[in-house]
């Protein structure tokens, strides 16, 4: 066969080159990885990335060098099933869980993966932020039914992880192309206050200073108190609030934190870190769009893996990595989207948005049986 | 497709004539009769009342059921605006006619004559069609390939002949790859000398061609030839079917893009070609792009090369373009274009970096040419086009194509073969393949001109549909070819000589009048058409236009200049972008005239940068960088030196390229959230801020207060009015004002008048709102949705310019595209042949990588024999033709794939490859060979791809078997089974089972290697044998060998061979079968056995009866001399004696005998007297007994009732 293996340098943006690769079936070489590092090579929590799409599909073929600084990567199909993974503890499962959500509805057989470590971190985004904005954009798409789901078993805090999820998702031959161009009006804010090995107080003190902030817009709130024990609560201690706004035409606008990570920086007080929760909230809100900053590029990989035919969305604006994602996409898959910035009319809703245009590939799921 | 709306003529209803007073009188009659329906309702109610409530709903079910079956599951209509030119393969077995067919329905459609046909032509045939035509060669892989991508195949028969195997191969193969429109035309008809014999084979033909394809599929008759072309007539006919025909769309088609190229060229360096002859080529293609969009950098195959990656692709000015303004008449001969560079017609041609002016060139002067006179009186009539044509290939009058009258004599008898014979036909060279069927030869008594009047019929409806125009053009045609005719083929030798010096002097010279008068007029024509196209982005075209008949050395002079100026435009512009820049060139050459074109060069540039700079958002540049730019920047390091390059360190990207992988975006510029200016920012995003005009609650209820204000509440009997002001202000006013003006009285009114009205169109839209729109169905809704995608897709790019929009969505259908490709094969240059179809077939985006597929797949029925596993075989799957080894199965209850050695004879089964993978449900084709095997069908087996997947499988059964060494009551020792403990542990609980059928089971190994314990229901003999049943997973060999066929050198194209089957090495190489010595059959010998005396202890025959005692005296030995007594011998007189006495007692025995007899006489009769006596004394005495009792019971029922009656008078 042709050659036609994509090269690119660095680490970052591992996981979209992986998740294109594969639903692109071209196979993708990765060069100087933290070369000039002291700890040169691919880290635990991309090995174990990697060895998770070993889990998922059928047929990979993956080479890594002895400094771990190259990884060559020919994909396989995507196979799906039932897969368990313990996730490695440096990054949470947020981090695995959005490439398995990228790549689920294509596979062969649904999905139904179970994943252990870390639920919620600083760094990712969170599960509880990917089943409230996540779930329903994919539902968008049409991927629906029964099978979508994403169950919190565990909460595992850093750095001792031991949370445990269970994603199961349907698969489709086919997306549907969207028009997501209105975002309509926030209806109501819905949240999760968790704790987990601390007092159960702490959440609630979260949500009455997020409530204190979110009050001046709309009184449609409801912040749920998520306190885990015992065996649910994981290795370590700690707490974060996820505030998650729903609009009327279905769309949903998330924002997280989460306490410092024990014995880590400085202890937080709840009371802060519900503020600045809210405010983050806020600040997600006036970037607006009809998809939230950490699904943008979900949304452009549904979009660009759609039907041949011509999808919109209408997003905040675009997030360095999404931008990334569309170079990737161009690459992978050759499509080019219309980025067209709008400024909006009205003076009080919120920054200007960025509308996004593309054709879809035409792309069929070829690992689905059909009998 | 997109749906064409066809302007019917009204009908026009007679109002003179027969046939209006035929109706006149018809209606009078229904008057005086009062017969019409509505009478008929009145007169008769109770016929159109409901009778059965049952049978009203089973009709209404009935109609339901079939409005659904109706419906298919509606699709996006993604097809282009400006279709392709359609696809018409033309196919037949040889010499049927194939080439003279197109060359007709060219001239039919152009006015022109190809003399030389090669690959595919292109024309315009109306104003919204063209048409590109294509001959497909007896090739199985051209069939295959042409196959498709054929929108409409014409086959050929020869009625004279009957069906050749090539058209059943072809029919199976559209079959398999989607079943494009097929219309039979039937040939060599002339050849028929009988009527009779004509029609019942006509008949014959259409009835099995039917069977084929479709009941009613067309069937055209070309009767016969006038002058070696076929007649104008039937062509004219045909080819007004091939230009109102509506295709339908094949999934493989619409879903994939694919170009069929009708030009190639050669873009190598010729430096390394010297180097090295044999180096991998640059290759450019062009052709039409159908299909779907296509993308730059995506894979393609050509089937017959390989796998390749696009690596350059740009579009082109339309070569063959429809005509622009759509007026209401036909074409003129200008738009009447034919593009056939294969065959050296093109006219002009214009590249990405040049145009070409085909000049006739070396070949012009090879070319029979008219006189000057002639070409006068062409180039007066003609348009530039049609000059070129004659300059390069067109000639008036060809009698190159001979019919050949000794053809028809070689009719053979029909024969009753089942399937197919081969004959050779000496005068065409070649074997003939006939396909013979044994309903051929029904039904040939039946009188079969009604069909032929039906057919007529057909015929002449068709003609009805055809536009007026058509006709008009149609006349003009016939006209035309009979001046042509007119001239006749006498001069045309004489005039050739002057006509070859005419052309080197023109060509020497440009001074020369005549050549200067022709190249005038073609100048004129070129200026034209050069207005026409508005994409030209040339700059060689400029210069062309400005010098008219330019030497070389002016054009090149001009071309100079013309860079000179360029560049002085570039200085002038430094700022704005190359990009740009270019775009503002071509906007100057579209408007600007000859000269002036350069006047506001510096002006308009700035202003479309400054455009550009305004609305382009920089959000583009910033995500996918220049893109325009990317060939201007690596010029300008090429400019910095060829030993030094600017290497710019990528600070940014370096830091970023190790950065952490994040999806998260985190928030930088920290806005003040407590502020109350920075709230109010957001204030709208949500359901409790300010909503828009349309949409704002109070805004909407108020004005619904207007419509629906007056209500009344039914509780309290309140009143409510809306607007009450005003009725109470016109009452007011009409109560104190007769003086006021009525002017504005008159205004008012009609302003009330207009809310009325508002109002009640609003009420009514909600009302059909509640009411209309209840009623659409699922189906309706996604219908719907489905058309408005479609309207997006069309009109979101509608307005973006090609360049630009070509990087949104690809090259889209309809392009006539250049595409490069690097690395070809140096075969495919150095053996071209134009007649093989070079297709381009773009893959999906998995479909370039290699896995394992499952498919499920029978042997044609027609295919005498079958299908080997691990026997070769060549497929077409997809775009692909390749080899591969097959595996075949079948799927057991429980879903275990089990390998056959075979397949079934008239079943499916499942087959697995190692092959490229294609998506599920694309269906193909196998043949085991491309080369040589001419006899019988051809296409070995047909399927469809069910699974694909990177693992297999499939298992076979594999006995193992093993002998018991010692047995134990129910347990025994088995050996020779397997090697190693290891081995047996691994099977250990594993079911066994012996010859005779005793069930067991492995227990555990046995300190022997490979020996175990096993326990068994029974106890085993010695001589048992053990067997293991186990299943042994079989791989699939990893064989894919792409079918290289257009790389043979030219004339071995249909001789590919790939690997060979191991029966077709054997009978190469002369080897025989290897035997196995057990497996041969010998006389078989049976021993005799010998069978030990049976034994029974002493015990137990004591205790045994003695009937089963054995018998323990000795047998009566020989007695022994001294005890045996001696014979007695009698003497004469007592022998004489005993013979008397036996004598006399046979009589006495006799006599006894006798008597015997005939007292068993006596005695029966005696028997039967007394039986019958018997007989009689029981009916009597029955009689009598019934008489008794009769008067018994007459007598107890009489005192019955007398003692009733006595009770009763008792009491």
């Amino acid at each position: 066969m042709a050659s036609n293996i994509l090269s690119y340098e660095g680490c970052n943006f591992l996981r979209q080159r992986l998740i294109l690769a594969i639903l692109s079936g071209r196979p993708v070489k990765i060069r100087q990885i933290r070369s000039r590092d002291d700890n040169p090579g691919l880290r635990e929590f991309e090995a174990s990335l990697i060895r998770l799409l070993d889990k998922v599909t059928n047929g990979t073929r993956i080479e890594i060098n002895e400094t771990g600084t190259t990884l060559y990567f020919q994909p396989g199909l995507l196979y799906g099933g039932q897969v368990e993974h313990d996730c490695c503890p440096e990054r949470s499962i947020g981090y695995y869980l959005e490439v398995l959500i990228a790549l689920a509805p294509f596979m062969k057989n649904s999905l139904k993966a179970t994943l252990k470590g870390v639920t919620n971190d600083q760094q990712d985004p969170s599960v509880d932020a990917l089943k409230a904005t996540s779930i329903p954009l994919m539902k968008m798409f049409g991927i629906d039914g029964e099978g979508l789901d994403l169950k919190i078993i565990k909460r595992g805090m850093p750095p001792g992880g031991g949370g445990e999820v269970i994603f199961t998702s349907p698969v489709r031959r086919s997306l549907k192309p969207v028009q997501f161009t209105d975002p309509g009006k926030i209806k109501r804010i819905r949240g999760v206050a968790y704790s987990v090995r601390v007092s159960p107080q702490i959440a609630n003190r979260m949500v009455d200073s997020a409530r204190s902030i979110l009050n001046k817009f709309i009184p449609d709130i409801y912040i749920y108190t998520d306190h885990m024990k015992g065996a649910n609560s994981g290795k370590s201690p700690g707490f974060g609030l996820t505030l998650v706004a729903e609009m009327t035409n279905g769309s949903f606008l998330s924002s997280e934190m989460a306490s410092n990570p024990q014995g880590q920086g400085s202890p937080i007080l709840p009371e802060d870190l519900g503020k600045n929760c809210a405010k983050i909230l806020l600040e997600e809100i006036y970037r607006g769009g009809c998809v939230d900053s950490i699904n943008q590029s979900l949304a452009l990989l549904y979009m660009t893996l759609g039907q041949q035919d011509v999808s919109k969305v209408l997003l905040g604006p675009l997030s360095p990595y999404s931008i990334e994602f569309l170079r990737h996409l161009r690459n992978f898959f050759q499509v080019m989207f219309k980025i067209e910035t709008q400024q909006p009319e009205e003076e009080r809703k919120g920054g200007e948005k960025v509308l996004m245009t593309c054709v879809g590939t035409g792309f069929t799921n070829l690992s689905k049986t059909i009998k | 497709m997109k749906e064409e709306k066809q302007q019917h003529k009204t009908h026009q209803k007679k109002h003179s004539g027969p046939k209006a007073e035929r109706k006149k009188r018809k209606r009078q009659q229904e008057q005086q009769a009062g017969t019409n329906e509505e009478d008929g309702r009145k007169r008769n109610p109770k016929a159109f009342t409901v009778h059965s409530a049952v049978r009203m709903a089973r009709t209404f079910h009935r109609t339901q059921d079939l409005k659904t079956k109706k419906h298919h599951a509606p699709i996006v209509d993604r097809s282009p605006q400006e279709p392709p030119p359609f696809l018409v393969v033309v196919v037949g077995p040889p010499r049927v006619g194939k080439s003279t067919l197109i060359r007709c329905l060219i001239k039919n459609f152009t006015k022109q004559k190809l003399t030389e046909i090669n690959g595919p032509v292109t024309i315009v045939s109306g104003k919204k069609r063209r048409l590109t035509f294509i001959e497909c060669g007896n090739d199985i892989s051209t069939m295959i390939d042409l196959g498709k991508v054929a929108d409409l195949v014409l086959m050929l028969i020869d009625a004279s002949f009957g069906f050749e195997m090539e058209t059943f191969e072809f029919l199976n193969i559209c079959q398999v790859h989607g079943f494009p429109k097929i219309m039979g035309v039937l040939t060599h008809l002339d050849s028929f000398k009988n009527n009779k014999q004509l029609r019942k084979t006509k008949k014959r033909l259409k009835h099995r061609f039917w069977t084929e394809v479709y009941q009613g599929a067309k069937l055209f008759y070309l009767s016969g030839m006038v002058h070696g072309e076929y007649q104008n007539q039937e062509i004219r006919n045909l080819g007004r079917f091939i230009s109102v025909m509506k295709f339908r769309p094949l999934v493989w088609q619409t879903s994939h893009p694919y170009v069929l190229a009708d030009r190639m060229e050669e873009l190598t360096d010729p430096e390394a070609v010297r180097l090295n002859v044999k180096c991998d080529r640059k290759i450019s293609l062009y052709g039409y792009l159908r299909g779907a969009h296509l993308k730059n950098k995506s894979q393609i195959h050509i089937p017959g090369v390989g796998d390749f990656t696009v690596s350059d692709l740009s579009f082109l000015p339309d070569p063959c373009p429809l005509p622009e303004e759509q007026k209401k008449r036909a074409l003129n001969e200008k738009e009447r274009l034919l593009y056939a560079p294969m065959s050296g017609v093109g006219g002009l041609v214009y590249d990405k970096d040049a145009v070409y002016i085909d000049l006739g060139g070396s070949h012009a002067q090879e070319e029979p040419r008219p006189s000057a006179e002639l070409v006068q009186s062409l180039i007066s009539t003609h348009s530039t086009i049609d000059a070129k044509m004659a300059v390069s290939k067109v000639s008036l009058f060809s009698g190159s194509v001979a019919l050949q009258s000794d053809e028809l004599q070689d009719e053979e008898p029909c024969q009753e073969n089942p399937k197919e014979e081969t004959i050779w036909d000496p005068e065409k060279g070649r074997v003939r393949r006939r396909a013979m069927f044994a309903d051929d030869n029904q039904e040939e008594d039946e009188d079969d001109s009604e069909e032929e009047s039906d057919d007529d019929d057909e015929e002449n409806e068709d003609e009805d549909d055809m536009s007026e125009e058509e006709y008009e053009v149609d006349k003009d045609n016939d006209k035309e070819v009979s001046d042509a005719e007119d001239c006749g083929p006498l001069k045309r030798r004489k005039l050739k000589q002057d006509v070859e010096i005419d052309e080197a002097l023109a060509f020497a010279d440009s001074n020369d009048e005549l050549e200067k008068s022709e190249q005038e007029s073609s100048d004129d024509d070129d200026d034209s058409i050069l207005g026409k196209e508005d994409v030209c982005k040339n700059k060689r075209q400029i210069a062309v236009r400005d010098s008219g008949h330019c030497t070389d050395e002016e054009l090149q002079i001009s071309d100079e200049e013309h860079n000179n100026l360029m560049k002085q435009a570039k200085v002038s512009i430094t700022k704005s972008e190359s990009s740009e820049n270019k775009d503002d060139e071509e906007m100057c050459f579209e408007t600007a005239g000859a000269l002036h074109w350069k006047e506001g060069l510096a002006k308009k540039a700035a202003e479309a940068f400054f455009r550009q700079q305004q609305t382009a958002p920089n959000l583009r540049k910033l995500v996918y960088g220049k893109v325009m730019d990317d060939e201007e920047e690596k010029a300008e390091e090429e400019e910095l030196g060829g030993l030094f390059h600017v290497s710019r360190p990528k600070a940014q990207m370096r830091c970023r390229a190790n950065g952490i992988d994040c999806s998260r975006y985190p928030v930088d510029i920290e806005r003040d959230w407590d502020c109350e200016e920075v709230l109010d920012s957001i204030r709208d995003c949500f359901v409790t801020g300010n909503w828009d005009k349309n949409e704002d609650a109070a805004k909407l209820l108020q004005e619904d207060d207007e419509l629906y204000g007056d209500f009344e509440d039914l509780e309290t009997g309140e009143v409510y009015q809306g607007d009450t002001d005003k009725d109470k202000d016109q009452s007011d006013q009409e109560d104190t004002g007769g003086d006021e003006d009525e002017k504005e009285e008159e205004e008012k009114e009609k302003a009330e008048k207009n809310e009325r009205l508002d109002k009640k169109k609003r009420l009514k839209e909600k009302f059909d709102l509640e009411y209309d729109e209840g009623e659409s169905t699922y189906f309706d809704d996604l219908k719907g949705e489905m058309q408005r995608q479609a309207q997006l897709n069309r009109t979101e790019f509608e307005n973006v310019d090609d360049e630009t929009r070509v990087q949104y969505e690809g090259f889209r259908p309809g392009m006539y595209v250049r595409i490069e490709i690097e690395s070809v094969p140096c075969e495919f240059i150095s053996n071209f042949d134009p007649n093989y179809p070079i297709i381009l077939g773009g893959l999906g985006n998995q479909e370039g990588s290699i896995g394992y597929l499952q498919m499920r797949v029978k042997k044609h029925r027609w295919y005498q024999r079958i299908l080997k596993t691990r026997d070769p075989l060549i497929l077409s799957l997809g775009w692909r033709r390749f080899q591969t080894i097959p595996l075949y199965y079948v799927e057991d209850h429980n879903g275990r794939q089990r390998l056959l050695k075979y397949t079934p004879q008239h079943m499916h089964c499942g087959a697995a490859i190692w092959g490229p993978i294609t998506p599920q449900g694309t269906g193909f084709l196998a043949i085991q060979s491309l080369a040589g095997g001419k006899a019988g069908f051809r296409i070995a087996a047909t399927g469809v791809v069910l699974d694909l997947n990177k693992s297999v499988t499939i298992v076979k059964k594999l006995k193992l078997i093993g002998f018991p060494y010692k047995i134990y009551k129910n347990t025994a020792f088995v050996k020779g089974m397997f090697n190693s403990i290891l081995e047996v542990a691994k099977f250990e609980g594993a079911i066994l089972r012996t010859v005779s059928g005793i069930r067991g089971q492995i227990k555990k190994a046995l300190h022997t290697p490979g020996a175990f314990r096993a326990s068994f229901e029974d106890r085993l003999l010695m001589s048992d044998v053990v067997f293991l049943r186990s299943w042994f997973p079989v791989s699939v060999p990893q064989f894919y060998n792409p079918v290289t066929s257009l790389l043979q050198p030219v004339g071995g194209k249909d001789k590919w061979t790939g690997m060979r089957t191991v029966g077709q090495l054997r009978h190469d190489l002369q080897v025989n079968l290897p035997h196995n010595k057990d497996s041969l059959y010998k006389p078989i010998i049976r021993k005799m056995r010998h069978f030990n005396p049976l034994h029974i202890p002493k015990d137990l025959q004591r205790m045994l009866p003695f009937k089963s005692k054995p018998k323990l005296q000795e047998k009566k030995g020989n007695v022994p001399k001294n005890l045996q007594r001696p014979a007695v011998i009698k003497e004469p007189h007592e022998r004489k004696i005993a013979s008397l006495l036996v004598a006399l007692s046979t009589v006495h025995n006799y006599k006894k005998k006798a008597a015997k007899a005939k007292h068993h006489d006596q005695r029966k009769g005696f028997f039967r007297q007394k039986q019958g006596e018997e007989a009689d004394k029981m009916k009597r005495q029955k009689e009598a007994r019934k008489k008794i009792y009769k008067i018994i019971g007459q007598k107890e029922k009489k005192r019955q009732k007398s003692s009733l009656k006595g009770s009763g008078h008792k009491e």
